[in-house]
Order: C-alpha cells, then sequence, then structure tokens
C-alpha cells in the first residue's frame, strides 16, 4: 500500500475529476502496452506484458491428464498466480499469499467461466483427446515480475497472448484398444496444433475514485479507490465475468453503468492486444 | 553417457571450455531501487534490491553495519516439469544464504549502519548454474541500486565429465552426478568468495577445475564491466552531458 | 407394503432407487421443472433463528431448503500481541464445512477461497472504526450443503454480527441467482449450481440500495444481466425483511 498525505490524495482526486491524471493521461486510457511472446521455452506458450511500470510473464503448460467424472469430454485448466518478492519487498516469504490468491481467484472467474465450463474463454472440449479417458490439463501459470498498478489486466492480458502463443502436441491414439483400458497414446514431437484464442475474453478493471471511472490505475490511486470491479468482454461484448473489489458499497445503477464503460472500452482494448500480440508473434518468427 | 564426443564438443554443441552465451539488462524492475537480468545460455534470473532503508524487524537490526537479507524464488514455469515449489524449501533456503554470505562480503556494510538491504533473486528458467547466475544478477542490481561495494563479485562454475574440465555446466550436465564446482571471486584481487563442490575429485585435479572456474569468473566479470559501463554512458547521455 | 412403489419406506428399507444417479438433466428444454418442483423465480423456504450458541457474543443459524448453516460471532475482542496496532477493527472470517455436508465424505471444497470471499462481502458493511484495536471472529460452520452456499453463510453472518451488537451499515442479504440454457432460476440447489452455464452473486445492503459484493462468472449479455440482477436485488430486499423480522422477534422475546 502506498502512503499518501491528504493534500497528494486531493491531488490525484482532483485530477481525476478533471480527465487529466498525474502522468498525463486521461481517465479511460491505458499505459503503453509491451508484449513480447515466446520468453520460456520450456512451456507450450508463454508471453510477457508491461503495462507501464507493472511487468508480468504468463506461462502455460500442457499435460496430459485424466478428465473429471462429471464433464468427461471436456479439459481442465488451473490458473494460478504467484508474486515475486522482486515485484515488492511485502510479497517475501509468505507476504504474496494473499494478493496471489486473489488474484487466482479473480482470474478464474473472469475466464473460466460457470462451474459447468460454459461460458468459458478457453474451449474445454478441444483439450479433450480420448472422451472421459484422457484429455489435455492447461496448467497458466502468471508471475508478477513488477508491480506498478493494474496487475490484474496485465495478468489478463498475458494469459490471452500466452494462450496465442500455445502450441499443443498432436496426439495420435493407438487404435483397437478396448474400451475399460487406458488407450495408448503417441505425442508427436513435430506436429502442434494451435490454440483458438478468439473467444478469450480481456479483463478491465475500473476503480472508481470520487464520482468518476478510471482505467488502468497506478498504485497511488488504486490506494485512493472506494472500490473497484474487474470484468472480462469478450468479442460478442459479452460479459464473461465480474468481481468487485473494495469494501465499499455501491448503488446497483452505478455497477451497470460502470459495466457499460467497461465494454466500450473493451473494445480498444481488444484490438490493441490483438495488434500486439500479432506484431509480437511476428518479430519471434524472424 | 557421453558428454563430450570424440571430436571434443559438447551436448549443446560447446567445446569443453566455451562458456554459455551471456546476456544482461539492468533496470528491469521499476519500483525497485536496483534491478538486473541475468542470462547464462537458457538460464534466466532476475534480481531486485530495495535499500538501503529502515529496518524492517528491530530486533534484526545491526549498530555497526547494514543488515543485508536475500530471498530466492523459483518461478512454477522455471524447470521442465511443472511442479508446486513450496516457499522456503530447503533448497532455496541454503541458496538464499549462499547469495548472502557472497554478497554481504562485497557491500561495505560498515558504511551504512542500522540499515538494511533486500536482494531478492526470481529463477524464470533454470538449466543449470542458476546459483551463478543469481550471484551475477545479484552484483548488477546492487551496482544499479548504487550500494557501494568494494568489488563487484561474479561466479561461475565448472565440472568434470569424461576425464575433461568443463565450463559453466549446464542442467544435464549437472546432474549426471559428477562434481560441480561454483567458484565466486573478486576479480581485481582474484580473491575467492565462494568455493563450493559436489561430489569428489583428485586434487590435481580439482586445481585444473578451480582454475577453469576462476577463468570463467573473470570472463564474466568483464561482460558486468561492460554492461555497468554501457549502463553508465546511457545515464550520461539522458543527463545531455 | 413393501411391493408398492409409491408407499414410504419404512425405517428399515432404505430404497436403492433415489442413490442411483440420475441421468443429467437436461436444462435446455423450454419446459422442465426443478428438481425440487420450485418455479424459476422462487426461493426455497427459509428458516432463521438467532442464538443459536450460547457461548458465542452472537450467533445465527439458517436453514434455506437443504441448505443449513451456522454462525457463531466472537468479539469484539483484544487482536493478537503480535498484530500491529490499527485504530480500525480488524475483521477476522473462518468458513468450514463438516465432514458430512457434501454427498461424498469429506469433500474438500476450497474453504480459504470462501473465507476470503466471506470477509470481503462483510467488511463493507461493518463500520469499523467503532471498535478500534480489536478483533472480530465469524466462524461459519457449513453443516449441510445443498446449493447457494456462500450466499447463505453471508446473509447468516450477517444475522449473527446483528445479534453480537457488532454497529453495521445495515444488515446484508445475499442470493445467487444461475443460468441454465434460456432461463435464469433463483437460489439454485448444488444440482442446478453444477450444471449451471453462468452464475451471479449478489450480496446487498437492501435499505441503503447498495451492493457491497458482487460476482459474475460464465457469459452474459446486458438484458440478460439486467433482468438477473433485478431479479436477485429483489429476492435479497425480501430476504432481509425476513431476517429483519427475525431480530425484531428474538429482541422481543427477550425483553419479555
Amino acid at each position: 500500500m502506498v502512503g499518501l498525505s491528504i493534500g497528494e490524495k486531493h491531488f490525484i482526486e482532483g485530477g481525476i475529476a478533471q480527465n487529466l491524471r498525474t502522468d498525463g493521461r486521461k481517465r479511460l486510457v491505458y499505459r503503453p502496452i509491451q508484449i513480447e511472446t515466446g520468453v520460456i521455452p520450456q512451456a507450450n506458450g508463454s508471453a510477457r506484458v508491461r503495462m507501464g511500470g507493472t511487468e508480468v510473464i504468463a506461462s502455460v503448460k500442457a499435460e496430459l491428464g485424466r478428465p473429471s467424472s462429471l464433464q468427461p469430454d471436456k479439459g481442465k485448466v488451473f490458473i494460478n498466480v504467484d508474486c515475486s518478492p522482486t515485484a515488492a519487498p511485502i510479497f517475501e516469504g509468505r507476504g504474496g499469499e494473499e494478493l496471489s490468491s486473489e488474484l487466482s481467484g479473480a482470474l478464474q472467474i473472469c475466464l473460466l467461466g460457470g462451474k459447468s465450463g460454459a461460458g468459458a474463454g478457453i474451449d474445454l472440449s478441444s483439450l479433450s483427446i480420448v472422451g472421459g479417458k484422457i484429455c489435455w490439463d492447461l496448467y497458466i501459470d502468471g508471475l508478477v515480475v513488477s508491480a506498478d498498478g493494474n496487475l490484474l489486466d496485465a495478468l489478463g492480458a498475458a494469459i490471452k497472448a500466452a494462450l496465442s502463443n500455445t502450441a499443443i502436441p498432436k496426439v495420435n491414439v493407438a487404435a483397437g484398444a478396448s474400451s475399460d483400458e487406458q488407450p495408448e497414446v503417441d505425442i508427436s514431437d513435430e506436429e502442434f496444433l494451435q490454440f483458438d484464442t478468439s473467444a478469450v475474453p480481456v479483463i478491465i478493471t475500473l476503480t472508481k475514485v470520487g464520482r468518476e471511472y478510471i482505467v488502468d490505475a497506478t498504485p497511488e490511486e488504486e490506494s485512493h479507490m472506494d472500490s473497484a470491479i474487474s470484468i472480462s468482454v469478450n468479442r460478442q461484448r459479452n460479459l464473461c465475468g465480474l468481481t468487485k473489489r473494495g469494501s465499499a458499497g455501491l448503488d446497483p445503477s452505478v455497477i451497470l453503468d460502470m459495466v457499460s464503460v467497461g465494454k466500450h472500452v473493451s473494445e480498444e482494448l481488444m484490438n490493441k492486444l490483438d495488434s500486439e500480440i500479432a506484431a509480437a508473434e511476428a518479430r519471434e518468427e524472424e | 553417457m557421453e558428454f563430450v564426443s570424440p571430436e571434443g564438443l559438447r551436448l549443446d554443441g560447446r567445446r569443453p571450455m566455451e562458456m554459455r552465451q551471456l546476456r544482461a539488462e539492468i533496470g528491469i524492475v521499476s519500483k525497485a531501487d536496483g534491478s538486473a537480468s541475468f542470462e547464462m545460455g537458457n538460464t534466466k534470473v532476475i534480481a531486485a534490491v530495495y535499500g538501503p532503508r529502515e529496518v524492517q524487524n528491530r530486533s534484526q537490526q545491526l549498530n555497526d553495519q547494514a543488515l543485508v537479507r536475500c530471498e530466492y524464488t523459483m518461478a512454477n514455469f522455471s524447470t521442465g516439469d511443472r511442479r508446486r515449489k513450496p516457499k522456503g524449501d530447503r533448497r532455496s533456503t541454503e541458496i538464499s544464504l549462499v547469495i548472502r554470505q557472497t554478497m554481504e562480503a562485497c557491500i561495505m556494510t560498515h558504511l551504512m549502519p542500522r540499515s538494511q538491504i533486500d536482494i531478492f533473486v526470481q529463477v524464470l528458467q533454470a538449466d543449470g548454474g542458476t546459483r551463478s547466475a543469481c550471484i551475477n544478477a545479484a552484483t548488477l542490481a546492487l551496482a544499479d541500486a548504487g550500494i557501494p561495494m568494494s568489488d563487484i563479485v561474479t561466479s561461475c562454475s565448472a565440472g568434470y565429465l569424461n576425464s575433461t574440465p568443463l565450463l559453466d555446466l549446464n542442467y544435464v550436465e549437472d546432474s549426471a552426478g559428477g562434481p560441480d564446482v561454483t567458484v565466486g571471486i573478486l576479480p581485481r584481487s582474484t580473491k575467492v568468495t565462494l568455493l563450493q563442490m559436489d561430489s569428489k575429485l583428485p586434487m590435481d585435479i580439482f586445481e585444473n577445475v578451480m582454475q577453469l572456474a576462476t577463468e570463467g569468473c573473470k570472463a564474466v566479470a568483464n561482460y558486468v564491466h561492460e554492461v555497468l559501463l554501457e549502463k553508465t554512458k546511457q545515464l550520461d547521455k539522458h543527463r545531455g552531458v | 407394503m413393501a411391493g408398492k412403489d409409491n408407499a414410504t419406506p419404512s425405517t428399515y428399507s432404505p430404497s436403492p432407487k433415489i442413490l442411483k444417479k440420475k441421468r443429467a438433466p437436461v436444462f435446455t428444454d423450454v419446459d422442465w421443472v426443478r428438481p425440487d418442483g420450485r418455479g424459476f423465480h422462487q426461493c426455497r423456504p427459509a428458516y432463521l433463528r438467532t442464538g443459536a450458541v450460547n457461548s458465542a457474543s452472537g450467533s445465527a443459524y439458517i436453514e434455506i431448503g437443504n441448505t443449513k448453516v451456522i454462525v457463531s460471532v466472537f468479539g469484539p475482542r483484544e487482536s493478537k500481541k503480535a498484530m500491529m496496532y490499527s485504530d480500525i477493527g480488524r475483521l477476522n472470517c473462518n468458513v468450514s464445512y463438516t465432514t458430512f455436508a457434501t454427498p461424498t465424505r469429506g469433500q474438500v471444497s476450497d474453504c480459504k477461497e470462501i473465507s476470503a470471499r466471506l470477509h470481503k462481502a462483510l467488511e463493507g458493511a461493518i463500520i469499523l472504526d467503532t471498535f478500534p484495536k480489536t478483533t472480530v471472529d465469524v466462524f461459519a460452520l457449513v453443516l449441510e450443503s445443498g446449493g447457494s452456499d456462500l450466499p447463505v453463510v453471508i446473509s447468516c453472518a450477517s444475522l449473527a454480527l446483528a445479534d453480537a451488537g457488532i454497529m453495521l451499515y445495515d444488515l446484508i442479504s445475499s442470493v445467487s441467482v444461475s443460468c441454465l440454457g434460456k432461463n435464469i432460476v433463483i437460489d439454485p440447489v448444488s444440482e442446478e449450481e453444477s450444471y449451471q452455464e453462468g452464475g451471479l452473486m449478489i450480496t446487498s445492503m437492501a435499505s441503503r440500495n447498495e451492493i457491497t459484493q458482487l460476482a459474475i462468472t460464465g457469459e452474459w449479455s446486458t438484458p440478460k444481466l439486467n433482468e438477473a440482477m433485478e431479479v436477485c436485488l429483489a429476492a435479497c430486499f425480501k430476504l432481509g425483511e425476513a431476517m429483519r423480522a427475525c431480530l425484531k422477534e428474538s429482541a422481543s422475546a427477550s425483553q419479555e
């Protein structure tokens, strides 16, 4: 938490009310976003995202596993976030666990959809190999290397980029295995399947300061918030998940207003991310 | 297993006395007082330094010198097989201690009494020699933070496989079970501040291997100097001098 | 008697038919009925009671359908010595499940996560500056999990806090809805929850018309979201009324 004096608080709030923030941005403008893909060669897909001073790395690893009995024709996805002590000394030892679990919980809500897996940004049925027997388990790991506000949006963007970068090996199932045995599989070293990420939503956190909402808040602005909501929006402009942060209550109409503002911002962010990801992929191929 | 081919090439195509590609970058964590990333081939680590600042836990305060603390963490995705690593396991505690002692030896702690310096190292990719990479990254981060040091510490490892001394072991060579000598030196005085070895070696061969590792440290030191000089030139340019 | 299908089973003859796993219900049909025969916008019957645990400063028991929750509140009492000085009070929440709460024994739900969400839902309603340097402990125990556990735990905790005399801005009540096919069903049971395509949970302070916690999963379009929030808020308001009535009743009973 950033300690701010009353004067500083007034300055920040006044700036936001006049649509000019301390770093010169307007209320609904993001800091420049830089994306780099393929930063972790051992992983199936990875990306590094820089948003101002915030830097996060996301990696995707695919392992063969058994589908759960409730959804035999779907794969599983696990999301886990760690806060490195390099980002802030308070994350030392077990200090980062609280924030880590809050972030992973929010990402799960925003990306994985309902309990049945419907509405998820990641198409779980594409991870199935043999129904009820074998599926891919995707392990998505986020690491916060440098924290300078708005971690959730950066992690969401990094996961989106890492998933577009993900190549899952093609699996050949040996034919003729009887139905109750575990079938033999052969993982191809050469053929890879690209992962479809068109449905992966983007995450936008709107922080309410005074009467206004801002995106991509800096730590100073975050420490000043009454409440914030994080929404994830997909290409169809449908809401895929929402979590509220901060303890103060909000009027229902304010929430709906925030959601509509968020949806409006999402389109711009989605396009920006897509072009950045494409550029990063092109750079990597060179 | 054959680690050195008859043509004298190692598994990754290096010569026995060849080091992996080094790459370093300074100032990658904006909020930290000093930070650096250091790559040795596929091994990649980040170090961040916070301090000198007020001691957080008063009972640890030292009245005649600075308190140096260090924490080593590995990312979940840093190794080939994904595993949830509990924080503070024995290996990372040991490496934290090794890094702390090595860095303490070169920091002029007596200049900053009643203060604390935190060094955090984060392994992004582990492919052998993480210990050395961490020390090299920590050196750069400390220099970036402007913390007074008597010299920069650099570190490198060497091993002995197939009756050949090998410089800078990668993961496959490291896990072969042969001797692994990690050396850290203060390059100006060529004093040894860190020396660790697993397994066993005859005395005369040990001298050779250690000599090789020391040469490696000197090569790293040259590179570190270059990087620091480059950074300083950049700072100079930004000032408009 | 034993041969008849519709006869009530006698004490020692468990009917094996009920234990068998039912076929996955098709919720996408237009005219399906809910497993317990309720209407889509009809909540389960609720039973509320305060003062369930004598040793606690305040406690409450809520039974909504098959979901049974007991919450006890301790404090405000002195914070642990190791804690730093704080000029506002602290809230400590812990949710646990009994081993027999779920159909399969000891099926560990993520208690830590639920506890964190309970904490987030409650902290906005409590006037923490009225008890500096002290801690209020909220312990919730889910006796039986029958769906919509978290909303029931939150409502029950607010009732228990009120019973303990902790200063609150307002009573908070919480209700969730599930989205199944084209329909929005309120107060889902476990079975519906496991097949849901989307879920929405609202925690609100009804008389202040404020939402303290909101979590949405799954894909939602704007009209659907509006409808779901409306349904949820109306139910929150009703539940809040019931909670208020329960408190009044217990207060008048203690006066007599």
